[in-house]
């Protein structure tokens, strides 16, 4: 069942929004909730999330992180006016809307995509919300959206250097996060904290806000295939129980989860993936030459 | 008819040979041709419908000896006789390509036959399939459609169907042939169920699934894909927009075995692993864009149907491969010829063992697994089997890659329905098929756990039969009223 692409714009730096018809996601979606979207015939299933969405008009949208080769191939051969073949759902559990006083919401990198919602939603129920994006100064995302939205905005940007790779991203993205974490809780009372990001900066997170003792609810990113509950390939532990993330998640108690479990398996098509990119690379290549 | 001489042997089908086969998806055994099934047709005895034990054994009642002998009475017009035999089969069974391809007739149509006390029993799937598979490839079914639909007398009711497996598949023919308005929700790109997902390719062609799902489409039965029940939309709005509903959502969750060592990296459950070879086609990969990993070797923990696909699948990926059994050779649930196929393309059975711990590498990346030895009883379980104690020795196995197919329970999104009475797991349903909510009807392996395709295709019919029942006392008493 193809969805037609209504509108399509590259926000920043590897940062593309579609905004897409899908009227039976845009009815039912709480914020929380994610969709599984395939684009080509020969594509893949992969979880994205609704940022933003219109219940009448029918449309929902994306904000994708172009980073292996379905986001790219989304990016170089999706235009306005196209269809996507398919976007299931709303998929997961919502969030939890509850009024838990002082928030702090942070989102790191593409990760601010999701916090945008829940934050929102938030706010509107009464919290006082502070968000916080941690990112490469060229990848900064909806900050206007963001200081309309709740009461205050943080954009914690860095520099990238010439030379670095994903790994010193990551480097960089944990050092800031954790410092700018830490400097808040020292400096001030929140009674929640929220995580969106790669496992790896959200545990060295959590790690902060534990010593803190602060509640923390983190939204989770293992592998995804159907996100129906029928494979377990997203599954992770939690509380020391085995749990599906995509339908008992993917937001759990930051306190219960098995972090190094869940990086361990998120890692484990890297190389696959590595290759898939270079395939297809490849394949533009050629393209190019023909031309 | 006049009498023939008995002819004992079956005429065989040929297949691809296992070393070609190994080395690729497409499909082992090539069928009949209509020379070949004519000849294997001539050896069916007609027995008298109503004796006729191989219908009594058909869990759909298919008219068996009425479509072979159309066979043989139109032998020197293929496409005639290819035409009446389908009609035959059609009147009970809308999915004959794919039937004749899986269903486990040795347990079944096959069992009873009479022949069998003389000599071989009749080659009844083959049969099938070969009618289905001809009838398609000349466009016999289309013609066959095309005959049936203007009959179609439309009823103004409508009924949602959940979930593109054979059940809700069935139940969406039978009822677009009653001339009621069907649409069918189903949770994935595409549908199909097991069908598409978990029986691979070399056993059942994905061509020949579409095909059969174009033939209900034909019918007026709409399909909306991406659409999870108990998420997009729940079973009561369902029922406020619809007449009535039937849930054919399958038995899709995998269990998983309570061991530690079950999350390292490397460990599938068989589902995960199947959906990505044969739904998403990681065995193209990177034509395709889903990967998998297949390591040097696998195990496969169970040793039903899913245990075989998945075996055979990761064998063709070129690993050495284990079937890892808790009970003994004889418990096996597996279809006869796919554990022969199995066996002949060099996978290896370890029987008595279950296991206990999975043992992973520093990065967490499964490299063995420990299992302790069984033992049988002579005491046996309700489905018959031997009962089965721990011996307290235990083996260790290396792998680099575990698959777990030891089975699968309804999909939580809709036994957690509000309303909906379940049972250790399974939804409860009346002689009718109606669930404990009024006007909502389920069945396959939602209501019985893993079974088999032809099972949840005669619970789609039975069920369909009652809903045309309750939505025309429905009519009676609006025109009533
Ligand atoms: C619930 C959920 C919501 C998400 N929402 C967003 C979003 O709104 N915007 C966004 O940019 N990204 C989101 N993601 C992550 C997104 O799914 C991955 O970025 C995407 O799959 C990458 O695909 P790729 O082929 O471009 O990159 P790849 O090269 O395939 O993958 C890069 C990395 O992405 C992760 N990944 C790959 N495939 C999957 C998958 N099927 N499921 C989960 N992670 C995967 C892995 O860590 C991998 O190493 C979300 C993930 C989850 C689980
Ligand atoms: C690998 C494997 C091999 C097998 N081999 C054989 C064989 O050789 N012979 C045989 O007879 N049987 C075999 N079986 C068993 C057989 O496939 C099943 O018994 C049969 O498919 C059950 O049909 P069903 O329609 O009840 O469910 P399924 O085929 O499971 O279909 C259910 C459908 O419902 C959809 N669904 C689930 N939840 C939702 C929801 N919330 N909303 C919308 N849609 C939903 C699913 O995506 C799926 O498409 C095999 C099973 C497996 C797994
Ligand atoms: S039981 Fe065997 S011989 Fe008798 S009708 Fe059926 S298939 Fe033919
Ligand atoms: S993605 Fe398959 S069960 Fe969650």
């Amino acid at each position: 069942m193809p969805y037609k692409i209504l509108d399509k714009k590259e926000l920043a730096m590897n940062e593309v929004m579609y905004k897409i018809h899908a009227p039976h996601v845009a009815k039912k979606v709480q914020p929380g909730q994610f969709v599984i979207v395939r684009a080509f015939p020969n594509g893949e299933r992969i979880p994205l999330t609704p940022v933003t969405w219109d219940r009448e008009e029918g449309w929902i949208t994306l904000i994708t992180f172009v980073r292996g080769k379905t986001t790219m191939r989304m990016a170089n051969e999706l235009k306005p006016g196209d269809e996507i073949l398919n976007v299931a759902g709303p998929l997961g559990n919502p969030a939890p809307m509850e009024k838990f006083g002082r928030v702090l919401a942070i989102g790191l990198i593409t990760g601010i995509v999701e916090v945008f919602p829940i934050a929102r939603a938030w706010q509107e129920i009464g919290n006082d919300v502070t968000t916080l994006h941690v990112t490469p100064n060229p990848m900064i995302i909806l900050k206007e959206d963001f200081e309309n939205a709740v009461s205050r905005h943080i954009v914690e940007g860095f520099d990238l250097q010439p030379g670095w790779g994903m790994n010193e991203i990551a480097q960089e993205l944990v050092k800031r996060a954790t410092a700018k974490v830490r400097e808040l809780l020292e400096n001030e009372h929140f009674d929640m904290v929220l995580t969106v990001g790669p496992a790896g900066a959200q545990k060295a997170i959590f790690n902060v806000v534990k010593e803190f003792g602060i509640p923390m609810h983190a939204d989770l990113h293992p592998i995804m295939v159907d996100a129906t509950g029928m494979c377990g390939a997203c599954r992770v532990t939690v509380g020391g129980e085995v749990k599906f993330a995509c339908i008992d998640g993917p937001g759990f108690d930051a306190y219960k989860v098995d972090w190094d479990e869940l990086i361990h398996r998120t890692g484990f098509y890297a190389p696959l993936e590595r290759l898939a990119l270079e395939h297809y690379l490849k394949q533009l290549q050629a393209q190019g030459g023909e031309q | 008819m006049p009498r023939r001489k008995l002819i004992k042997e079956r005429v065989p089908t040929p297949e691809r040979p296992p070393e070609e086969r190994i080395k690729d998806f497409k499909e082992v055994n090539l069928g009949y041709t209509f020379e070949l099934a004519v000849r294997e047709a001539e050896r069916c005895l007609q027995c008298p419908y109503e004796y006729a034990p191989c219908i009594k054994g058909c869990p759909v009642h298919i008219n068996i000896p009425g479509f072979i002998s159309k066979l043989v009475e139109y032998r020197n017009d293929p496409d005639k006789a290819v035409k009446e035999a389908l009609n035959v089969i059609w009147a009970c069974n809308s999915l004959p390509a794919t039937t004749g391809r899986v269903c486990p007739q040795e347990d079944q149509c096959e069992m009873n036959c009479v022949m069998g006390k003389v000599g071989d029993k009749i080659n009844i799937g083959k049969l099938e399939r070969f009618v289905a598979d001809y009838a398609r490839e000349k466009g016999i079914d289309e013609e066959l459609l095309f005959e049936i639909i203007p009959k179609i007398e439309k009823k103004g009711q409508k009924v949602a169907i959940i979930g593109a497996g054979p059940a809700g598949l069935t139940a969406a023919g039978e009822l677009a042939k009653l001339g009621y308005d069907v649409t069918i929700y189903e949770a994935l790109h595409e549908p199909g169920g097991v069908l598409m997902y978990g029986i691979p390719e070399f056993r059942l062609p994905k061509e020949i699934v579409h095909k059969e799902i174009e033939k209900l489409r034909k019918l007026g039965v709409r399909i909306l894909t991406d659409h999870v029940v108990g998420k997009t939309v729940t079973i009561e709005e369902l029922l406020q927009e619809y007449d009535a509903v039937f849930i054919g959502s399958g038995a899709g969750t995998p269990r998983l075995v309570n061991a530690p060592g079950i999350n390292l990296n490397g460990i599938y459950t068989a589902n995960e692993f199947l959906t990505r070879v044969n739904l998403m086609k990681a065995y193209l990969f990177p034509e395709y864009d889903t990967p998998v990993y297949v390591g040097k070797k696998v195990i496969v923990i169970g040793a039903g149907n899913t245990a075989m696909d998945a075996a055979r699948s990761a064998r063709r990926f070129g690993a050495e491969v284990t079937i890892a059994y808790r009970r003994g050779e004889e418990d096996v649930s597996a279809r006869e010829e796919e554990v022969e196929h199995a066996k002949e393309e060099g996978i290896k059975f370890v029987y008595f063992v279950n296991p206990v711990e999975f043992i992973g590498d520093e990065n967490g990346k499964v490299k063995a697994v420990k299992f302790e030895k069984m033992r049988p009883l002579e005491e046996r379980d309700a489905r018959g089997k031997r009962k089965i104690v721990g011996t307290g020795e235990y083996i260790t196995l290396e792998a680099d890659t575990v698959i777990i197919a030891i089975g699968k329970h309804p999909n939580r999104l809709i036994i957690n329905t509000p309303g909906l009475k379940v049972e250790r797991g399974k939804i409860v349903v009346d002689e009718n098929m109606m669930t404990s909510i009024p006007g909502v009807f389920a069945g396959g392996d939602a209501i019985r756990g893993e079974a088999t395709v032809i099972l949840a295709m005669g619970d789609g019919r039975k069920a369909a039969k009652a809903i045309h029942e309750y939505l025309t006392k429905k009519r009676q008493e609006k025109a009533n009223a």
